[in-house]
């Protein structure tokens, strides 16, 4: 009824290739920033703020680097906790030696160290593929994370390795991290960062390069045969990815949880953004978003629902029905959708065009 | 068709055969103690259509992927537009203009058919990573002229009504298609096909010919293709390079091949086609 | 530096040479934990190889087996019953994945299989420790742990029983693998889904077997872990170490996964030995992983694996 493209003709190609070239999603999009940027900061208390959005702007940014590694290059990559944490310190160790540099252009710095880390790591992709490649990213994994704990010059000698990020102004007094951060600050700062982020990554997953990344995934053997060089795409693939990871775990440290501590990026933070994809969809930016709200939201639920429900249940077995449900919706999803939440979205917005006829 | 013209061949109508545009010579290639070609020579000339026809696994599909880089031969050199190569890697006969479809269709199936034309298109797209990541200015501009030229060849191939449509849902014969058209998007010197008419129907198989043909008298691409349909190579071809067990039997035109003693020995009682 | 250079290049080595007893008490002691890595990638091999799955769970299959086993203890059963008991568990389980996870997914790309069985993972994490608890739980069938003396090295005797019993286990899987119809049909299984199919082989009793088979590989493995370590969650990260001996043994080759393990095991143990101190201790952490990415540089395929011919 509502949501019909009838009557909007594309009359070039830059209008078909559009990121929404239909006017009812534009408008949705709008209304999707204006309730982020106006109705956020203003109606959602400290708890939202500071324990849901930041951490889901966070995952998202986390989620769409390996989505750009995985979902679209097929580069299986079980070493995001690794490069976050890289971009964690690389973000501290910045913004300790020059405490004159913007916060902006330190957290693009730790992406581009990260992006190097991510590239001397990828390396062993152009001989190796699939499983073997995501247990050769274990190796980036543990022995980054223990490379960060042992080193004592990342953390600058402090004496217990948990390190908090210093307060840095985006402009004037301006305070984005630190205590004088109000959450306000923090989150609308993260939200455009991440806007800007994912806009510029969907730029790239529709353009020359998207498509390279996505013939390699497809079938690589042709793609070599119409001119992509494997190794260089690959590389490229990683080193963007990790990009977006090591940003993702600067603001991790900087404005959600404001401690630098190797423990927060161990092994089971890159299976949590892994999930994140394969819940959202594999090879859609759009899937990093609706992963990561999944996944950031679904514990609140689970830890509040028995006691919503007065059911008299020990934390601990809440914590262990959390990771049951958890794995049981992992094999749900996988069976019901395996391209994920973002290709439910498709459908449903298909259904919804021709609504309320069936066909 | 116009930009595909002014591109690639000013004299479009007047196809003549040219000078020699690769010479294979004695190649041999081994896996392990398998001897998949033996000691083949022959060339392809500027602007012909040259069918290479043998039994299965007469080292046909070899050849092709010796062509073009996929596998290193022992012995034997291969010259093309003059230069001898050395060992090289796919993507630089791909740079080199050598385009190829397989017999096993290779799309991107997680692609649209668009999407897999652009990707065929890729070499000439110079714009850097950033300029794409910003999609402004220089680079938009860049996707929408390539956009336009690939829009040529779906229409060429009329395969207007699927652009698209993920190419993994589409049948068979158009997939065929689709990657004839990736291969296109390249504007190559040199095209290889595969076994482009291998399991369609006559009507499909018509319309394929014609594309081929087409192909070869618009833009005087060099075509060098491998087909069982023994009606359809004598039909189109300008010459026959005819492989059995990796050697050479016969090559020359489709006339004095058909009647070469060997290739009748070779193909009588096997029953092609 | 210099002194650092020492401790990596010279000061090991020079160990080595001084104290060979130490270094072969090192050396056996790490071959022993390499047998039990190796008894982990046993079972993911046997997955692997019968159905094409990357069987991310068999980690979480050892601790599970595990949890049940010495909860069956500690709920009085003798030993002989808490085996049957925890082996018909497993049984239960590989049938009831069968049905509910790999069924619906038959025909999925490798990565969704994949993927399910790591919510699998979870799942047998947090259902096993709701039953049981997550508190250590000690497992004592009575093997025997006190050291013994051979030729002046000390050998802890319980290693030794675990290294005999892993032997056995490959032994009896090559014999099943191979002169057994099963076996015959699993190979075929593992060659080519269709194929095995259309000639008449039931791929869900195959598949039912042979995750039975990982499942009892995997209990005996969670006893050995279990009576050496305790029984406890890092079991589950502990048998993240089976994939790097996965990779270097290769990911459908039985003696590879035993070559891998001991290999692995080994050089873990004396990488951590003689440099742990000098780059700070707990290299253990990632050296598996290091060694198994450099190894697949030069052999991408795995020591036993089939080399993989490209084509187009």
């Amino acid at each position: 009824m509502f949501y019909r493209e009838a009557g909007q003709f594309k009359v070039s190609y830059a209008a078909d290739q559009a990121i929404f070239p239909i006017r009812q999603d534009q408008i949705g999009m709008a209304m999707i920033l204006a309730v982020a940027y106006v109705v956020m900061p203003v109606a959602g208390s400290e708890y939202w703020l500071e324990t849901i959005m930041i951490p889901f702007l966070v995952f998202s940014l986390a989620a769409i680097g390996l989505n750009i590694l995985t979902g679209y290059a097929g580069q299986l990559s079980l070493g995001t906790g690794a490069f976050m944490a890289c971009g964690a310190f690389a973000a501290y160790k910045l913004t300790t030696a020059f405490p004159d540099l913007n916060i902006i252009v330190a957290l693009l710095l730790s992406g581009v160290a990260a992006a190097a880390v991510g590239i001397v790591f990828g390396l062993p992709s152009l001989r190796i593929k699939g499983f073997y490649l995501a247990v050769a990213t274990l190796a980036a994994q543990f022995f980054l994370i223990w490379l960060f704990a042992k080193v004592p010059w990342f953390t600058n000698y402090s004496a217990s390795g948990v390190i908090s990020a210093p307060p840095r102004a985006v402009v004037g007094e301006l305070y984005v991290t630190g205590v004088h951060a109000t959450p306000q600050a923090r989150y609308l700062f993260c939200l455009t960062l991440v806007a800007v982020l994912a806009l510029l990554a969907k730029n790239m997953v529709r353009s020359s390069i998207g498509r390279q990344w996505m013939a390699i995934r497809d079938m690589d053997i042709a793609a070599e045969i119409i001119g992509i060089r494997p190794l260089r795409t690959k590389l490229s693939a990683f080193a963007i990815s990790s990009f977006y990871c090591g940003v993702a775990g600067a603001l991790w440290a900087f404005f959600y949880t404001g401690t630098v501590e190797p423990g927060a990026f161990d092994i089971n933070r890159s299976f949590q953004i892994l999930y994140m994809i394969i819940i959202g969809g594999l090879g859609s930016i759009l899937g990093a978003f609706l992963g990561a709200g999944f996944i950031v939201l679904l514990p609140i639920v689970l830890s509040r629902l028995p006691l919503m429900l007065g059911l008299p249940i020990s934390t601990a077995t809440i914590s262990h029905i959390e990771v049951m449900v958890f794995g049981t919706l992992i094999v749900f999803f996988l069976i019901v959708e395996p391209h994920g939440l973002a290709r439910l979205w498709r459908i449903f917005k298909e259904k919804l065009r021709l609504w309320p006829f069936p066909y | 068709m116009a930009a595909l013209d002014q591109a690639e061949t000013p004299d479009a109508d007047t196809r003549e055969i040219g000078d020699v545009l690769l010479r294979v010579d004695r190649i041999s290639l081994y896996f392990g103690g398998v001897r998949a070609l033996n000691n083949i020579s022959f060339e392809v000339r500027e602007h012909e259509i040259l069918a290479i026809i043998g039994p299965n696994g007469a080292g046909k599909s070899s050849m092709l992927n010796v062509i073009n880089g996929f596998y290193h031969p022992q012995e034997g050199t291969i010259t093309y537009r003059g230069k001898t190569r050395s060992r090289m890697r796919p993507y630089q006969a791909a740079a080199q203009g050598i385009a190829r479809t397989f017999q096993n269709i290779a799309l991107f199936k997680g692609m649209s058919t668009l999407d897999n034309i652009m990707t065929g298109r890729l070499l000439k797209m110079h714009q850097p990573f950033w300029m794409q990541a910003l999609y402004w200015g220089p680079a938009q501009r860049e996707e929408i002229e390539h956009r336009k030229f690939c829009e040529e060849i779906i229409d060429f191939l009329e395969i207007q009504h699927i652009r698209k449509t993920p190419v993994g849902r589409l049948p068979y014969g158009l997939q065929k298609r689709v990657e004839l058209g990736r291969a296109l998007a390249a504007q190559p010197t040199l095209l290889l096909l595969d076994e482009p008419m291998a399991g369609m129907n006559v009507e499909e198989k018509e319309d394929m010919c014609r594309f081929i043909l087409d192909i070869n008298e618009e833009f005087g691409t060099t075509i060098a293709l491998i087909e069982h349909d023994m009606g359809v190579v004598m039909d189109i071809s300008d010459r026959v390079v005819v492989l059995d067990y990796g050697r050479k039997l016969a090559d020359g035109p489709p006339d004095s091949v058909r009647s070469d003693p060997a290739v009748v020995s070779a193909y009588l009682g096997v029953g092609h086609d | 530096m210099e002194g650092f250079l020492s401790d990596i290049f010279i000061a090991p080595f020079v160990s080595m040479w001084e104290y060979p007893v130490f270094l072969v008490e090192v050396l056996v002691g790490g071959l022993l934990v390499g047998v039990m890595y190796s008894l982990v990638a046993l079972g993911f091999v046997l997955i692997f190889k019968a159905s094409g799955v990357f069987n991310f769970a068999q980690g979480a299959m050892v601790l599970f087996a595990a949890l049940f086993f010495a909860g069956f203890l500690e709920a009085g059963m003798p030993v002989w019953l808490a085996l049957g008991a925890s082996a018909v568990v497993m049984v239960a389980l590989a049938i009831v994945t069968e049905r509910v996870v790999l069924r619906p997914l038959v025909n999925q790309p490798p990565i969704v299989l994949f993927m399910a069985t790591i919510g699998l993972t979870f799942f047998l994490d947090g259902f096993g420790q709701m039953i049981w608890g997550s508190d250590i739980k000690v497992i004592d069938i009575g093997i025997p742990k006190e050291p013994l003396e051979i030729h002046g090295v000390l050998i802890n005797s319980f290693d030794i029983v675990a290294g005999v019993t892993a032997g056995l286990l490959v032994a009896g899987l090559a014999l099943f693998f191979h002169y057994t119809k099963i076996g015959r049909a699993l190979r075929a299984v593992a060659d080519d889904h269709q194929a095995a199919l259309s000639v008449g082989i039931p791929l869900q009793s195959i598949w039912v077997i042979v995750w039975s088979v990982a499942g009892l590989v995997a209990l005996v493995a969670g006893i050995m872990w279990g009576s050496s370590l305790g029984v406890q969650f890092s079991l589950a990260l502990v048998a993240l170490k089976a994939l790097p001996v996965l990779i270097l043994g290769g990911f459908t080759s039985i003696p590879g996964a035993i070559v891998g393990g001991l290999i692995i095991g080994a050089s873990e143990k004396i990488g951590e030995v003689y440099w742990g101190p000098a780059l700070g201790g707990a290299i253990e952490d990632w050296h598996a992983y290091m060694i198994a990415m450099v190894f697949l540089l030069f052999r991408p395929q795995g020591l036993f694996g089939e080399k993989i011919i490209e084509r187009v």
